[in-house]
C-alpha cells in the first residue's frame, strides 16, 4: 500500500540496510522518503537520533554486532551468558531514549544464519548453546522494551523460516555487507509497511464470509446442513472447522465477522446453528445478508449497518467471478485471492497482514459481543415509535475523563481509525498524543460511552487548545458505533463546559474536509454552531452548550471544573 | 541450457532487482538492456544483487550452482554488458 503524506522512514543498521530501504522506498511502500544513519557503530546512531520526530525508523542489528560476549559464545569460547544478557538490556535502553525522539521504531529480532548449528544436540543447554543464548537475549530486549509504545519488536526468525535456505545469503554478505537476502527482504519490507498501516488506523476490521465451501464443503441449499462437509473424521471437514477457528481467534483479536452469501437465509441460518460442528455461530456474526441479490450491493449494506468503511473491510469467497465483481464495484475493499483447496484456507488467512495492529484494547476483546449489544438496539429500535423515544430508551450514560496511561494505547488507536465523524482526521501515536496533551492550553478529553444493552467502551476523544478567549476544537471524534445517538452534542456539552470554566469566550471548530468525514460537517452544519466562514463553526461561550436530555454525563476525573446544567 | 531458456532465467532476476528500483529506472526484459556499463540503471549493489539472482535461478533450473559473480567480468563490453550478451554466456557455460 502507498505510503501516508509524509511518511518518513529512518534505517540505523550494522549491516548495508539499502536494499530494504530501496524495496519500501520502490515497491512496498511507494512514497516513503527514506534516509540511512551514516556508516559506524549503531549506538552512536542511536544517541544522534533520527533526523527528526516525524521520522519512523528500523533498527536492524545482527547479535555479534550489539554483544561481544554473544560474539565470542558463537566461537565457542568459554563467557559469562549473563553478559550478554546484560549487553541485551543496555541496547534496549539505547533505543527507548531513540525512540523519545521518532515517531515509531521498528526493531527486527536477532537471528543467526541458518546453516550455524551452534553446539549442535547442546545448542539450546542453558550456559552453553547459542540458540538457547540468542533466544534469552531476544526475550531480554523485548522485555525491556515491554512499555516503550512506540518500539514494535518484528520477529526476523520467521523473516528467515519463510524464505527458507534462499533467504540467507553469505555471498550477498561477502560481496555487499548484507547478510539477508531479497526473500527475507520482501518479507521484512512486508511487515514493516504492514505495521505502517496498523498505526496509521488503515488495519482491517471485518471480514465478509461466503458461505458454501467457504465455512462449510458443499452447497448447504442442495445437500442440506447435515451433509455439509464439517468436522468428522474427513481431512476436507477437519480443513473448514481449522478455517472457523482461525476466524474466530481473528475475532477474538478484535476483527468482527459477516455473511455475504447467495443462500435461502433461512437454510444457511439453520446450518449455523444447528450443525453440531459449527465453531462460529449466529451471535459472531456482526451482520449479514444472505440472499440472492448482487453481493457488490450486499458488501456494502453490510459495511453500512455495521457502520464501516470499505477500506476496514476483507472479502473472502471462493468463487473468482464473485472475487472480480466485489473488487470492482467496492472500491477500497481488500479480497485476496483465495486458494480452492480448504487445506489452504487457514494459511491464507492466517498470513494476511492486514489486520496488524499496534494495540489490543479492551474494546477489541469486546467487539463480538458488541456486535451482540449492537443487533439488540436495532431490535428495540424497530420496536420504537420514534427515534427520539428509542434513544430515550436506550438510557445512554457518557463517562468523561482525562487522558492518562489508563486510556492512552485506546485513545490512539480511536484517533488513527476513526474516518466519519472525525473533525480533522489527525492521525498520532500515543507519544505524540500524550506529547501534544501536555502542551500549554491543551487538554484531552475521552468519552466512554454505555446504554442499558452494553458498553460501547471508549468511543469519543475532544482535543482543545486554549489560548485566552479562544478555545479551538483541534480534535472531535466519536466511533461510527455510536454515531447518530446524541453522544456528538454531549461531548460538544461538555467540551464548550471545560473551556467555559476556563474563561474562554468563544468556542471555535474547523473541519478539514476528507473524502470520509462528511457526517462530521453534517453534524457541526447542524449543531447550532455559528458557521462563520467555509468549514469553520463557532458557538459563543457566554451560553452553555446544552447536553440533550436522552444522555447523562459523568464527569468521573473532574475535568470540567463547573459542568453546565 | 539454449540462450531462450537462459534470457527467460535472466528475467527472473530482473524480477528480483526492479523491486528495489524506482519504476522509472526498472529494466526492461530485452536483450538491448544494459546491466553493467554506461546506461545501465544498476549501481554496484543493484548488479550485485543482481548476479546472486541469476545464480541462483540458474541453479534452481539445471540444479547445479554457478559461480558468476566475478570482478574481471563486471565491465563493459563483458558478459554482463546486456541482457543478451549475459544470455549468450550463461548458455555457452551450461553447453
Amino acid at each position: 500500500m502507498a505510503a501516508t503524506p509524509h511518511e518518513r522512514l529512518f534505517f540505523v543498521a550494522d549491516f548495508n540496510i539499502d536494499l530494504l530501504a530501496r524495496q519500501l522506498a520502490n515497491t512496498t511502500r511507494p512514497g516513503v522518503e527514506t534516509a540511512i544513519a551514516p556508516p559506524g557503530p549503531v549506538m552512536a546512531a542511536l544517541a544522534a537520533g533520527p533526523p527528526g520526530r516525524d521520522w519512523s525508523a528500523v533498527v536492524w542489528t545482527r547479535p555479534d554486532a550489539v554483544s561481544e560476549t554473544f560474539a565470542r559464545a558463537r566461537d565457542f569460547a568459554q563467557v559469562d551468558h549473563d553478559r550478554a544478557i546484560e549487553d541485551a538490556r543496555r541496547f534496549g535502553a539505547a533505543l527507548r531514549a531513540f525512540a523519545g525522539r521518532a515517531r515509531s521504531v521498528f526493531v527486527p529480532s536477532w537471528v543467526q544464519p541458518p546453516f550455524a548449528r551452534g553446539w549442535g544436540m547442546l545448542d539450546y543447554r542453558p550456559g552453553a548453546g547459542t540458540a538457547q543464548l540468542l533466544a534469552r537475549m531476544n526475550l531480554a530486549l523485548a522485555e525491556a522494551l515491554a512499555d516503550a509504545p512506540s518500539i514494535y519488536m518484528l520477529d526476523a526468525g520467521r523473516w528467515l523460516a519463510e524464505a527458507g535456505s534462499r533467504g540467507w545469503s553469505q555471498k550477498l554478505w561477502y560481496a555487499a555487507k548484507c547478510p539477508f537476502a531479497p526473500p527475507v527482504i520482501d518479507l521484512a519490507s512486508a511487515d514493516i509497511a504492514a505495521a505502517l498501516d496498523g498505526i496509521a488506523g488503515r488495519a482491517r476490521r471485518i471480514v465478509i464470509l461466503d458461505l458454501d465451501d467457504v465455512l462449510w464443503g458443499g452447497l448447504v441449499g442442495e445437500v442440506g446442513w447435515n451433509a455439509l462437509a464439517l468436522g468428522g473424521h474427513d481431512h476436507v471437514g477437519e480443513a473448514f472447522v481449522d478455517f472457523q477457528r482461525a476466524l474466530a481467534a481473528l475475532a477474538a483479536r478484535g476483527v468482527q465477522l459477516a455473511i455475504v452469501s447467495k443462500n435461502d437465509e433461512a437454510g444457511a441460518l439453520e446450518a449455523i446453528e444447528r450443525h453440531p460442528e459449527m465453531i462460529l455461530r449466529r451471535g459472531d456474526f456482526a451482520a449479514w445478508r444472505i440472499d440472492w441479490q448482487d453481493k457488490a450491493q450486499n458488501v456494502a449494506a453490510v459495511l453500512a449497518d455495521v457502520n464501516l468503511g470499505a477500506e476496514s473491510a476483507v472479502f473472502i469467497d471462493d468463487s473468482a467471478a464473485e472475487r472480480a465483481r466485489v473488487r470492482d464495484a467496492v472500491p477500497g475493499i481488500f479480497v485476496p485471492d483465495w486458494p480452492s483447496d480448504p487445506a489452504r484456507f487457514r494459511e491464507t488467512l492466517e498470513s494476511l497482514r492486514c489486520f496488524d495492529a499496534p494495540v489490543r484494547t479492551d474494546e477489541d476483546r469486546a467487539r463480538g459481543s458488541m456486535a451482540a449489544d449492537e443487533r439488540s438496539r436495532r431490535a428495540a429500535l424497530d420496536a420504537a415509535d420514534s427515534l427520539d423515544d428509542w434513544l430515550r430508551s436506550l438510557e445512554i450514560a457518557v463517562g468523561v475523563e482525562t487522558l492518562g496511561a489508563a486510556n492512552l494505547e485506546r485513545a490512539a488507536q480511536l484517533l488513527n481509525k476513526t474516518n466519519q465523524m472525525n473533525l480533522s482526521t489527525r492521525r498520532l501515536t500515543a507519544g505524540e498524543l500524550a506529547a501534544w496533551a501536555d502542551g500549554p492550553g491543551h487538554c484531552v478529553l475521552t468519552f466512554r460511552v454505555r446504554d442499558r444493552f452494553g458498553d460501547y467502551g471508549l468511543t469519543g476523544i475532544v482535543g482543545l487548545d486554549i489560548a485566552g478567549p479562544r478555545a479551538r476544537l483541534v480534535d472531535f471524534l466519536l466511533s461510527c458505533r455510536v454515531m447518530g445517538r446524541r453522544v456528538e452534542e454531549a461531548m460538544l456539552h461538555v467540551g464548550a463546559a471545560h473551556a467555559r470554566a476556563r474563561q474562554a469566550s468563544t468556542l471555535v471548530a474547523e473541519l478539514v474536509p476528507t473524502a470520509r468525514n462528511t457526517p462530521c460537517l453534517d453534524f457541526f452544519s447542524r449543531s447550532g454552531m455559528h458557521r462563520t466562514a467555509g468549514n469553520v463553526f463557532e458557538w459563543d461561550l457566554s451560553r452553555p452548550y446544552e447536553c440533550p436530555d436522552a444522555v447523562a454525563v459523568a464527569d468521573h476525573a473532574r475535568v470540567v471544573t463547573s459542568i453546565d446544567p | 541450457m539454449d540462450e531462450e531458456t537462459a534470457r527467460r532465467l535472466v528475467y527472473d532476476a530482473i524480477d528480483i532487482v526492479n523491486q528495489q528500483l524506482p519504476a522509472a529506472k526498472r529494466l526492461t526484459k530485452s536483450p538491448e538492456t544494459i546491466i553493467v556499463g554506461a546506461g545501465g540503471a544498476l549501481d554496484s549493489l543493484g548488479i550485485v544483487n543482481f548476479v546472486i539472482a541469476a545464480e541462483e535461478k540458474i541453479a534452481d533450473a539445471t540444479g547445479t550452482a554457478v559461480r558468476l559473480l566475478d570482478d574481471a567480468m563486471l565491465v563493459e563490453g563483458g558478459p554482463f554488458h546486456t541482457v543478451g550478451s549475459l544470455a549468450r554466456h550463461i548458455a555457452a557455460r551450461a553447453a
